[in-house]
């Protein structure tokens, strides 16, 4: 075997990017879904090589920006696999997407729709493997500024407009609590990566503790944003409406994972400090369970009466980022951190499932209501079952990878003696099936629309349906290989 | 006298930062940035960090509010006509100032007093632009060409959004 080194994965995703956007321009008449297409390959490709790569950073850096450890293999993984997904879902939607932009052509414009997610990639690869606040800031605007342009991009919808305009506002409101937050744990410590601010923390002397404190508050705070946690996560309905429905997938996987390490590696820098002030882990705990607390409840109360499908699954993202929480909160049990990572990839395949069956309505449709969903077991019932599998496994129903993910945080929550918390999520997923089931009902008991026109779906995007659902129920009952990877 | 120049800019960086949102003129408010920011670079000159000081006028103070302020005289922008407050915006902004503010007198103002940063001196600080680059380049090697891929997908994004007519 070659030793690859592990940067080499993003470097290549990197060149991936550029070699598109160059081909975009040379071929301007080409049909643009050959870009899409080429980057689903070639993220393929760099998936395939991560499992030849060494445990060898390719690196050598002081301070060490970047780390290579299996977290942050798993997901690179995991990124490469949601822009893949993210890009075939965007060809599904080009027509769409196409209406929206202002072209001579119906073909123009969209090649970028499709490249941008490449870079994105590339970002959110750096940012789970980040080890110093320099690197985590530098990846994530990488990533933040990508999703900017993608929300925005469809400029003659005043949805996406709306979208573009506050994700950006809010956005820089948060790159500022982050960059100052920083700024008070780089005053206290004299550091920037995590190592060495771990090695610190416990030497700090008490009027110090305060302000590391407050710093770590303010990261909180930012990464609070990025993952839509309750009381940061009111940006969350009308962008995820907004923006164009791949991009929306993208935004509420991907960029949520990446945050979720994020949060993940700083909490852990602090609370697995060595002899750390037994109080001051206690408080953070607290925090972390407070936040849990309030976003599981908004999430899930908000999405009761909601009837927009993309709404209510904006909604449903921040009731998962409560669910994850609890899992942060609970880090004291060993289950803890493998049960983030399963969640997530449960939390991967059931939103894309329910994004890629959104789409193909919602293009018929031309909206995103539930009612549209309306006899959708008649009128498509491979569609109406990849809609099925989604929102039981979203509800949290057994042998499904959803109810297994809820398991292992529960268990986890159980052994760190977050009894609260465990009542309110038992609670909350009582209310999930309420809202999901809201849309299952509509598919199968309620009778088509007279004259609804057929939908078309093509054999990949079935292709994917179909294994998207086999995913979802295989590591339903038979978790290992995720579980395995994670180690 | 050190310290009184520090008073001096540090208000002048306030009061005009202050003005930016509460002047009704657009023109206005982008020129009290321009201010603001000369006050920040002053405070940077202070702190030896001559090279970020002399960014912050050329860069900021320069090249950015001139294109601020080209963005407002083709935008025609009047003056911002006075708006009904909204009080349960006002009073949830008011409250999250509150607790924002009081948490930094908190901390900053902590009981016992600060006294001495307890760590190991920095690598000496770095004044020049040789400095500045040769650190880029050595030490931060990393994050630096992650910027370069910032800004390539900044340029391509600007474009995609600011064409008018695609072809």
């Amino acid at each position: 075997m070659i030793a690859i080194p592990s940067v080499t994965l993003e470097i290549l995703v990197v060149v991936i990017g550029i070699f598109l956007l160059m081909a975009e321009s040379f071929f301007p008449a080409a049909d643009k879904r050959h870009i899409g297409w080429t980057a689903v390959l070639a993220l393929g490709f760099v998936f395939v090589m991560s499992f030849f790569v060494t445990g060898f950073s390719g690196l050598q850096e002081n301070p060490a920006f970047y780390v290579m450890d299996p977290l942050g293999m798993f997901f690179k993984r995991f990124m490469l696999v949601a822009t893949a997904l993210t890009i075939i879902l965007a060809m599904d939607y080009a027509p769409v997407y196409a209406r929206f932009i202002p072209s001579a052509t119906p073909q123009a414009g969209v090649g970028e729709f499709f490249v941008l997610p490449v870079f994105a990639c590339a970002g959110l690869m750096w940012m789970v493997s980040a080890a110093d606040f320099i690197m985590i800031f530098v990846a994530l605007e990488l990533v933040t500024i990508t999703f900017y342009v993608l929300v925005a991009s469809m400029r003659r919808n005043n949805g996406s407009l709306e979208a573009g305009v506050k994700y950006l506002i809010l956005g820089a409101l948060s790159t500022g609590f982050l960059v100052y937050g920083i700024t008070w744990i780089f005053g206290v410590t004299g550091q920037t990566a995590l190592e060495g601010i771990q090695q610190i923390v416990p030497r700090v002397k008490a009027p110090f503790q305060l302000g590391l404190f407050f710093g770590l508050g303010l990261v909180l705070v930012a990464l609070g944003f990025k993952i839509a946690a309750a009381p940061f996560q009111f940006w969350v309905p009308d962008v995820y409406q907004g923006a164009p429905t791949p991009v929306t997938a993208y935004l509420s996987v991907a960029s949520k994972a990446a945050g979720f390490v994020v949060l993940l590696r700083v909490v852990e820098t602090f609370l697995f400090a060595p002899d750390l002030d037994a109080a001051w882990a206690s408080k953070i705990v607290s925090v972390l369970a407070i936040l849990a607390g309030l976003t599981l409840l908004y999430g899930n109360l908000a999405a009761l009466p909601q009837n927009n499908l993309k709404r209510l699954l904006a909604y449903s993202s921040v009731a998962h980022a409560g669910y994850l929480l609890v899992a942060l909160a609970s880090l004291s049990s060993p289950n803890a951190e493998p049960a983030i990572g399963f969640y997530l990839v449960g939390y991967l395949l059931m939103t894309f499932l329910a994004f890629f069956v959104l789409v193909q309505v919602a293009r018929v449709a031309g909206r995103d209501e539930i009612a549209d969903f309306a006899g959708l077991g008649r009128r498509s019932p491979v569609l109406a079952f990849g809609m099925l599998v989604a929102m039981l496994s979203l509800a949290g129903l057994p042998f499904t990878v959803g109810f297994y993910g809820k398991f292992l945080i529960f268990v986890a929550a159980w052994q760190s003696a977050q009894f609260v918390l465990v009542g309110i999520g038992a609670l909350t997923v009582a209310c999930g099936f309420y809202y999901y089931l809201k849309v299952v009902m509509a598919m199968y008991w309620q009778p088509a629309p007279d004259g609804a026109p057929a939908i078309s779906v093509t054999p990949v995007t079935k292709f994917i349906i179909f294994l998207l659902v086999a995913a979802i129920i295989v590591f339903g009952v038979w978790p290992e290989p995720i579980l395995a990877a994670l180690r | 006298m050190q310290l009184a120049l520090f008073w001096t800019f540090s208000l002048l960086m306030l009061v005009f930062a202050l003005a930016v949102v509460f002047l009704r003129n657009p023109v206005a408010s982008a020129l009290s940035l321009v201010v603001s920011f000369i006050g920040l670079a002053a405070l940077f000159v202070s702190l030896d960090a001559f090279f970020i000081g002399i960014i912050q006028v050329l860069v900021y103070a320069g090249a950015v509010m001139v294109l601020f302020l080209f963005i407002i005289m083709l935008l025609d922008l009047r003056s911002e006509k006075t708006r009904k407050l909204n009080l349960a915006a006002l009073a949830g902004g008011g409250l999250v100032l509150v607790g924002f503010l009081s948490l930094l007198v908190r901390v900053v103002f902590a009981k016992d007093g600060y006294g001495e940063i307890p760590r190991e001196a920095l690598t000496g600080p770095i004044t020049d632009v040789v400095g500045v680059g040769v650190t880029l380049f050595k030490s931060f090697t990393l994050p630096f060409q992650v910027v370069g891929v910032l800004l390539l997908v900044a340029t391509v994004g600007v474009v995609l959004l600011s064409k008018k007519e695609l072809k």
